[in-house]
């Protein structure tokens, strides 16, 4: 920011002097086409001719008695409101809102929007009505975030300006589309008139092109929106990765949502939640049978249907290892197995339904 | 943590019923003084007649049915007594079970079935002779094999199917629905198959082992409380080990074979210690900690110390106490007073299951019309005794969660099926 607010708060003349310069003291009278300027550093109003006269040989000092502040003609404007202290609000404001341009969407709950609202209401009556120190304060603070979230304000700002162009774009648009209606419903009623005198033909050719206009049109619109966005999502990706890069500010706001984190990718999914099926205490290898399941290797009762006895060795081998090393002594008075709270739980339910089956 | 233990942990029968000696005692408890006050509660509450016209048949085999008429409540069993007489209907099932011609999964499962019922509930409330054909019954279909009803009752000389059906539902809520029984039979085969492949292993003495370990199997872990205190592998290699006690030392030492690394010098790391077949341990096979922990030497001096403990429980009740279990002086001297004791002091209302079940069906259905029309109508039908102590019992304001719960009983017994696991428990 090159620009500095006003320092001259006190000196804001009152505009009841609406008719005299108050530098060349020239009064509306001599001068109808009399304009007052003023710029922002000092909100000192001047007629353009002064204006003119102390700023054409470059950078000059604010005329006014006590004001040292350097002026350049470039900073002049004509005041908007006639109450300059209403016009220096206003830009303070527009400043102020330039910076913190997030919106709701931008905050997780509507309780941080509303403090992010009530942090920037306060850092802005700092700057308009605040005293010296509170003024440097918060231009610091503005400065600061603003140096440290250029990106974010400026997809901030361009998606305002999107907003707008495209509101405008549909705006103009149906504009658009009304005009040609009423054009339309003009010709239309033409061509009613000519009815008696043309062919039927004839409107109907008419007609037929019309349409194929209106629909050239809209597909050419569409064609525009869909580069838009084209558009929009690169520059998103361009600030994505320049707030990756850059550090996190002093000031940070609560409820900012985080946009650059995207979702963990969710692993295949697991029907056994996790469980390990691989033995860790026996392996079932080559030749385990039992002498009571031979007979049935060679039984086409069993063969036949395609009974595999791999799957009976392994299921006895897991029953036989299965809970070797579960103390169930130790693990429900202690609660390894489940917790201590549930074991009472579960007590506690036996105990109740105890209980309830005497009741009922 | 090994993956197989890891996979037996997510089984229901460690989740919900695998509990420790003193839980299990502290379990037994509960519900003896739960049911103790129930029925004292009713007894108190019931008219003599009421009783002897609701059950005519419990009637029939009480011996002297002037307990209820008396004010004075009878004397009721304490939970050890109960755990007795469970233990003696045990030995009954498996009787039940070798009269059928039941496999030996059935009769196993059946048994683990009847004492997992019998620990939430008091055997004073429900009648185990009934039950325990119903868990004969219930075994058959969770181990798939599906006998008709009729066949069923037939081969217990019995001609009332309503019997059994009445209290399967109530078996499935006894035992909170976890229907699969691990058992250690397979278990046994798959140790055999990975002892036989050792090179100096003598088969005769292989099948001999098995011969007692199947034995035992069949009969020492069903009647006591291993199914509880300890999983299939270690019930079977403690069988293993009352049969042949080198051969189950042989394969855990076997198994726990890892040797810590030369760096990690902890001590004695000597296998041969343990066992007399040490002495030909395979070579330190490469691995990290987690192999210490699974096969270390820490974790086989903990399993032979769980297996040695569940021995010593197995051998309490070898197969060879089957004749305890049938002899008439013992019966005579330690079972029957125990079921004298019973007749009296059980609970009037539940005893009857096919009243039970009845009179259920009856409430819920009034309770549903009720519901339905004008709530008043609630107390006006039952003209029977029974329903009408029910109706008593039921009427009282219950938490809804009850009251869904019976729902799903009648749901299950002839209507619609909302939820197939039934209410919440």
């Amino acid at each position: 920011m090159s620009r500095k607010p006003g320092g001259g708060g006190g000196g804001l003349p009152a505009i009841s002097t609406e008719d005299m310069c108050p530098v060349c003291k020239t009064i509306r009278y001599l001068n109808k086409d009399m304009e007052f300027l003023i710029n922002p550093e000092c909100y000192h109003s001047m007629c353009s001719n002064c204006v003119n006269r102390l700023f054409n040989d470059g950078p000059n000092q604010c005329p006014y008695a006590g004001c040292h502040r350097t002026l350049r003609r470039k900073g002049f404007r004509s005041a908007f409101f006639g109450d300059l202290s209403v016009e220096r609000e206003v830009d303070i404001r527009r400043r102020v809102a330039a910076v913190f341009n997030q919106a709701e969407d931008d905050f997780e709950t509507l309780r941080d929007y509303n403090n992010y609202l009530q942090m920037v209401e306060d850092l802005t009556f700092d700057l308009v009505s605040g005293g010296d120190a509170q003024r440097r304060a918060a231009e610091a603070t503005l400065g600061q975030w603003e140096a440290e979230h250029k990106a974010d304000i400026e997809r901030n700002r361009k998606a305002g300006r999107e907003a707008d162009e495209q509101s405008r774009r549909r705006l103009a648009a149906e504009r658009d589309a009304a005009r040609q209606r009423r054009v339309e419903a003009l010709r239309e009623a033409e061509e009613e008139k000519l009815e008696r005198v043309r062919s039927r033909e004839a409107e109907l050719d008419s007609l037929a092109q019309g349409e194929t206009g209106a629909g050239g049109g809209a597909q050419r619109v569409q064609l525009k929106r869909r580069g838009h966005a084209a558009a929009n999502r690169a520059v998103e990706a361009a600030v994505n990765t320049a707030t990756a890069a850059a550090d996190v500010g002093r000031l940070s706001i609560r409820g900012l949502k985080e946009k650059k984190k995207a979702p963990a990718p969710e692993g295949p999914y697991d029907p056994f939640g996790g469980m390990d099926f691989v033995p860790s205490r026996y392996k079932v290898h080559e030749g385990l049978s039992h002498p009571s399941i031979e007979k049935y290797k060679v039984d086409p009762g069993h063969i036949t249907g395609g009974y595999n006895f791999d799957e009976y060795t392994t299921r006895a081998m897991f029953e036989a290892f299965a809970g070797l090393g579960v103390f169930i002594e130790d693990e429900k008075e202690v609660g390894i197995g489940l917790s201590a709270g549930e074991v009472a739980t579960i007590s506690a339910g036996i105990a109740a339904v105890g209980d309830s089956m005497e009741l009922d | 943590m090994a993956t197989e233990d890891a996979r037996y942990r997510q089984t229901s029968q460690f989740q919900l019923w695998s509990i420790s000696p003193t839980q299990l005692s502290a379990m037994r408890e509960k519900t003896n003084a739960a049911a103790r006050s129930r029925i004292a509660e009713r007894l108190a509450s019931l008219p003599a007649l009421a009783n002897t016209a609701s059950a005519p048949t419990s009637s029939a085999n009480t011996p002297d049915p002037d307990g209820t008429s008396t004010p004075a409540l009878p004397e009721f069993l304490t939970a050890p007594e109960e755990a007795q007489l469970v233990t003696f209907f045990t030995s009954e099932l498996l009787r039940a079970g070798d009269h059928a011609e039941m496999s030996d999964d059935i009769k196993a499962t059946a048994a683990a079935f009847f004492r997992r019922f019998y620990v939430t509930n008091s055997i004073m409330t429900y009648p185990p002779q009934e039950m325990l054909i119903v868990a004969l019954f219930f075994g058959c279909k969770a181990e798939g094999s599906f006998v008709s009803i009729t066949d069923f009752v037939k081969t217990f000389g019995r001609d009332n199917p309503e019997q059994i059906l009445a209290g399967e539902f109530l078996l499935c809520q006894g035992l909170r629905f976890a229907i699969d029984v691990k058992h250690p039979f397979r278990a046994l085969r798959g140790a055999l198959m990975e002892l036989a492949v050792l090179p100096d292993i003598d088969h005769a003495r292989l099948g001999a082992a098995e011969n007692r370990a199947r034995e035992i199997l069949r009969f020492s872990p069903l009647i006591t409380d291993a199914y509880f205190h300890y999983t299939p592998s270690q019930i079977m290699l403690a069988a293993l080990s009352l049969a042949d006690r080198g051969l189950a030392e042989r394969l855990i030492t076997q198994t726990f074979h890892h040797v810590a690394p030369p760096n990690n010098d902890s001590g004695a790391d000597t296998p041969a210690a343990s066992g007399p077949d040490g002495n030909n341990k395979p070579a330190p096979r490469s691995g990290g900690e987690d192999a210490a922990e699974i096969i270390g030497s820490h974790a086989r001096d903990r399993v032979l110390g769980t297996i040695e403990a569940c021995r010593d429980l197995l051998a309490r009740e070898l197969p060879e106490r089957r004749e305890h279990w049938t002899n008439k002086a013992v019966i005579k001297a330690q079972i029957t007073p125990l079921r004298k004791k019973l007749n009296k002091c059980r609970d009037p209302e539940r005893w009857n299951l096919v009243e039970l079940q009845r009179a259920r069906r009856e409430q819920a259905a009034k309770r549903a019309d009720s519901e339905d029309g004008d709530p008043d109508d609630r107390g006006g039908g039952g003209g029977n005794g029974a329903v009408d102590s029910d109706g008593a019992v039921f009427g009282d304001p219950l938490p809804p969660r009850d009251n869904n719960k019976r729902r799903k009983v009648v749901g299950v017994n002839g209507k619609g099926l909302d939820d197939p696991f039934g209410g919440p428990l």
